[in-house]
């Protein structure tokens, strides 16, 4: 019996069972067969066994065609890879960690090793758009929500043939930087593609064209007045408002209007004075976050004319009302209007940053690096050499600037270890806060916050240490690709 | 210096371990440490009770011991020693040995300390204990006594197997007489009980197997189960078969079939069997593999590769795979080794037809962590399944069979990914990577060629270190 032999008769019959297929023995096992069957049966089932094990595994008919990638950016440094991956998988590292790691990969335009991607599956996913584009690609293949890869694409290799294929907040910043040199362009590319995207990318695209909203937005605007998604109505709307100058358009702003108590003030000037008041239902420690809802589809602009006050009327007026100069410093900060934020700082709410980073998140994507900046000087300038305890102040402001924080800062914050450490106790903070301390610390300080740092328990620097290792060599890596292309160039 | 961060992380059981390793990188918590500046430092940690744990770790293969009762391995102490010397912030201070090490070390099974001042007295301990035990006087009645009491059990386990294998073959026949095809679904309860038979019939080896074929059954795709079935009852029986007459066969695969059975030759007897296959070189680590047994016992692999081959020494012999076997409850995760490591050291292969398990019979030199890329000889993917065919041709129940292959490169088709030689429109052989592996080896699809190291075992390929133009892939 040879392989075929065994391949094409005792295989059927072994897998059905020689008991109801028995086997057709042939040459000596015949004669074996007719003195001990199951002898010879079992030998069948090694020879068979054996004979399966010298055949080649099957080859597919043919392999999938993979996209290929060509991804600019440099490689990160060797020696940094496994302490990346230790940071990110370390339980304790918090989810601002990765958040810095993403933006100095974006900012450094420094991408991961293509053999870590695995590793760190879940960071890469969350984080695609600042990795570069091998990682695009790795979060598309892997993403089932995408039915197929879109492309893959930096923000600064979009241009008007490719902006579709990006992922949604790629698009949407480069609609507003469009914005700012050609805006009827680019709100022509929006029109293009509006009636194919779904309600979240409308949104975006839409927020996008805040930025240089002008008077020849206004059909388009009034095209989309009975879009099926409600928070795309309500955009169209406001936006309409502000170019309209109609009050009666806005229903946010009526509803705010309605909340602020109008009044004079003063013996020889009569001056106005505002005061907020919230509703009966909203207890004090949801304040925060009702004046955050209320206001956020406000801008100071609407609210002065609505008010028929000028915008440095309105300030002076709410001077006497906590919850409406903060609700006026949002607006300020939504509306990138840093000298009405600066003249609230200054007068009213020193301490708006801590009070705003109470309110919660912002979407600050359509704010330039420069604007970042000039933000938080203004918010850190009332603190003075002794910067806050609270652990959302610094979250919040790690998340406006997604990097370095103004060098002031974090000066403020080197010279004192006892500070430091008395920080840290009386308000437990632990690794997070290093982290972020470490997240918003400027190259040209780190070495400084090294020293610190190590005069602190271990635990609490654990992530941080290493963090400021691997942003060093970020740097220091874009650094060197940008030197080096320009020295080509 | 061989200790890493990488190394420790490796060798902590649970991420618990190195956390409680942790928090006693502090100074004050080691009164003292030491080094001898050949590989071995030691310690004392001041634990809960009044006596410090003593400590003690070799850098050249991770080999640990304390005196703390923590049943996982390495304990926390072990970790933290090793941490401390990994990061170079602690001082060790030079000392010469002190007797509890030196005690350790004379009884530390296999791979050498790489203490050279110690080695003599290491060499000397075996040689005294032969030297001592010839010098002592011996009752020859006693000896005859417990010779001839080894040789009724030997005999008697010999014929317990024989009768072992008998109810086998019955086994086996019934389960083909009800056909295989549908074997994969039941195997977990009749293999269990076949299992516990020839636990009896101390026939191990077989047990084991037995025990696991369930398991491999079901890693596969249930299309392949029934053939997978067919060939290891083939394969089983075919042991068995061999096992009656290992007399008639040559030496190496008579001791294959005796150690598949369960006979298990000691380091002892390895070391003073002259005839075995012995080299000396300079080894690679080109994979860490773990796997739990159904005996409760974690195997540890590590694959080596031997960098130049010397004189003499047949190509065959460029692997070698070291096994250790731990208790799962220790937690023990790793083997010492990591991957990409570079032992000079002379192994000695135990007796086979086709030698690949092997013990370190003396470490030259520490591990050394090492970047440089593998020298793989000019072989394809199509030669190195020749290879595979012609070794499965000399040792029927081979198992994990090493390859090494230049010009090689990874594709898809649907979600499985196969390893095939590069530049061919069509693949001659096509081999499937395991399951587990296609996340890791995703990244190397955009890659044209590469040259790897991997395990087949007949139905998966372990894709173990790749050389890339992207730097070096290893299996996580």
């Amino acid at each position: 019996m040879n392989a075929k032999t065994l391949r094409v008769q005792a295989y059927p019959a072994l897998l059905a069972g020689t008991g109801r297929q028995p086997l057709a023995f042939r040459c000596d096992l015949a004669e074996l067969a007719q003195e001990d069957a199951s002898r010879a049966t079992l030998i069948a089932l090694s020879l068979t066994g054996q004979a399966l094990r010298f055949e080649h595994p099957v080859a597919p008919p043919n392999f999938a065609v993979e996209p290929v990638v060509h991804d600019q950016r440099p490689i990160m440094a060797d020696r940094m890879r496994r302490p990346l991956l230790r940071l990110l998988n370390n339980r304790r590292a918090s989810d601002d960690l990765a958040l810095a790691l993403a933006w100095a990969f974006g900012k450094s335009r420094v991408r991961p090793h293509p053999f870590d991607l695995p590793k760190m599956d879940a960071f890469v996913r969350a984080n695609s758009e600042h990795l570069g584009l091998t990682a695009q690609q790795w979060a598309q293949q892997r993403d089932d929500s995408h039915p197929a890869p879109q492309g893959y694409f930096d923000a600064e290799e979009m241009d008007e043939t490719t902006w579709t294929r990006g992922t949604p907040g790629l698009r949407a910043r480069f609609i507003a930087e469009r914005r700012k040199h050609d805006a009827d362009a680019a709100r022509a590319l929006v029109e293009a593609v509006w009636a194919q995207e779904n309600a979240d990318t409308r949104v975006r695209l839409l927020m996008a064209l805040e930025t240089g909203l002008h008077d020849g937005d206004q059909p388009f605007l009034e095209s989309i007045g009975k879009d099926r998604a409600p928070r795309v109505r309500a955009l169209a709307q406001r936006f309409l408002a502000r170019l309209t100058g109609k009050r009666g358009e806005h229903p946010a702003l009526a509803a705010c209007v309605e909340r602020i108590q109008r009044s004079t003030t003063g013996l020889l000037k009569k001056r106005a004075a505002l005061a907020l008041e919230l509703p009966a239902t909203v207890k004090e420690h949801e304040a925060k976050a009702w004046i955050r809802e209320a206001f956020a589809e406000v801008s100071f602009e609407e609210l002065a004319r609505a008010l028929q006050l000028t915008e440095a009327q309105v300030i002076e007026a709410a001077e006497k009302d906590a919850n409406l100069s903060l609700a006026l410093a949002l607006m300020a900060v939504q509306d990138r209007r840093f000298d009405l934020l600066e003249q609230l700082t200054r007068s009213q709410i020193s301490d708006a940053w801590e009070q705003l980073g109470q309110c919660g998140p912002f979407d600050v994507s359509v704010m330039t690096a420069e604007e970042r900046s000039k933000l938080a000087s203004i918010l850190i300038a009332p603190y003075g050499g002794k910067p806050p305890a609270s652990l959302p102040a610094w979250g919040w402001l790690h998340h406006v600037l997604e990097g370095p924080a103004p060098p002031q800062l974090i000066e403020s914050v080197l010279p004192s270890l006892r500070w430091l450490t008395q920080v840290l106790e009386e308000n437990k903070l632990g690794t997070e806060w290093m982290e972020i301390l470490a997240a918003l610390c400027q190259s040209t300080h780190r070495g400084r916050l090294r020293v610190l740092m190590a005069n602190i328990d271990p635990a609490l620097t654990q992530t941080a240490l290493p963090l400021l290792d691997i942003l060093d060599s970020l740097e220091k890596t874009g650094h060197h690709e940008q030197r080096k292309t320009s020295s080509e160039c | 210096m061989a200790l890493s961060l990488e190394k420790v992380e490796a060798l902590a059981p649970d991420q618990s371990s190195l956390d409680a390793a942790r928090k006693l990188l502090k100074p004050s918590s080691w009164p003292a440490v030491a080094s001898n500046g050949a590989g071995i430092i030691w310690g004392e940690c001041q634990g809960s009770g009044a006596t410090p744990y003593r400590v003690v770790v070799s850098e050249t293969d991770a080999g640990n011991k304390c005196t703390c009762p923590s049943r996982k391995f390495p304990c926390k102490h072990s970790l933290a020693l090793m941490w401390m010397r990994a990061e170079g912030k602690q001082a060790f201070i030079a000392a010469p040995v002190p007797a509890r090490v030196s005690d350790w070390l004379s009884r530390r099974r296999g791979s050498g300390t790489g203490d050279d001042s110690k080695e003599g007295n290491a060499k000397a301990s075996i040689a005294a204990t032969s030297a001592s035990s010839s010098q002592v006087e011996t009752d020859p009645k006693a000896e005859a006594r417990a010779a001839a009491a080894r040789e009724r059990n030997r005999q008697e386990r010999e014929a317990s197997i024989l009768n072992g294998l008998d109810d086998l073959d019955v086994w086996i026949s019934d389960q083909v007489d009800r056909g295989l095809a549908g074997f994969a679904a039941q195997s977990t309860q009749v293999c269990r009980q076949i299992a516990q038979r020839m636990v009896d019939a101390k026939a191990s080896g077989l047990a084991t197997r037995l025990e696991s074929l369930p398991a491999r059954l079901f890693s596969l795709p249930e299309s392949a189960r029934p053939a997978a079935a067919l060939e290891e009852l083939g394969l089983i029986h075919l042991m068995a078969e061999a096992y009656r007459r290992q007399e008639t066969l040559p030496a190496g695969l008579k001791a294959d079939v005796r150690q598949t059975i369960g006979w298990s030759v000691t380091r002892e007897a390895l070391l003073a069997d002259a005839s075995a296959i012995r080299v000396r070189g300079t080894w690679r680590v080109v994979a860490a593999l773990g796997e739990v047994q159904p005996d409760r016992l974690r195997r540890l692999e590590t694959w080596l590769w031997l960098e130049r081959l010397p004189e003499g020494v047949e190509n065959a012999l460029r692997f070698a795979v070291l096994i250790d076997f731990f208790p799962v409850a220790t937690g023990a995760a790793s083997g010492g080794y990591s991957v990409g490591d570079r032992i000079e050291a002379e192994l000695v292969f135990y007796p086979s037809a086709m030698p690949l398990r092997a013990q370190i019979l003396q470490s030259l030199s520490g591990a050394q962590a090492s970047d440089a890329p593998l020298d793989l000889p000019e072989q394809s993917l199509d030669d190195a399944y020749k290879s595979y065919e012609r070794a499965l041709g000399i040792q029927p129940w081979l198992g994990a069979w090493p390859f090494s292959i230049r010009g090689a490169c990874v594709r898809r088709h649907e979600s499985q990914i196969y390893l095939c030689d590069s530049g061919e429109a069509t693949a001659a052989v096509a081999l499937p990577l395991r399951p587990a592996q296609f996340s890791d080896a995703s990244p190397l699809l955009s890659l044209a060629k590469l040259d790897a190291v991997g395990l087949w075992d007949g139905y998966r390929f372990t894709l173990c270190w790749a050389e890339t133009e992207l730097g070096r892939w290893v299996n996580a």
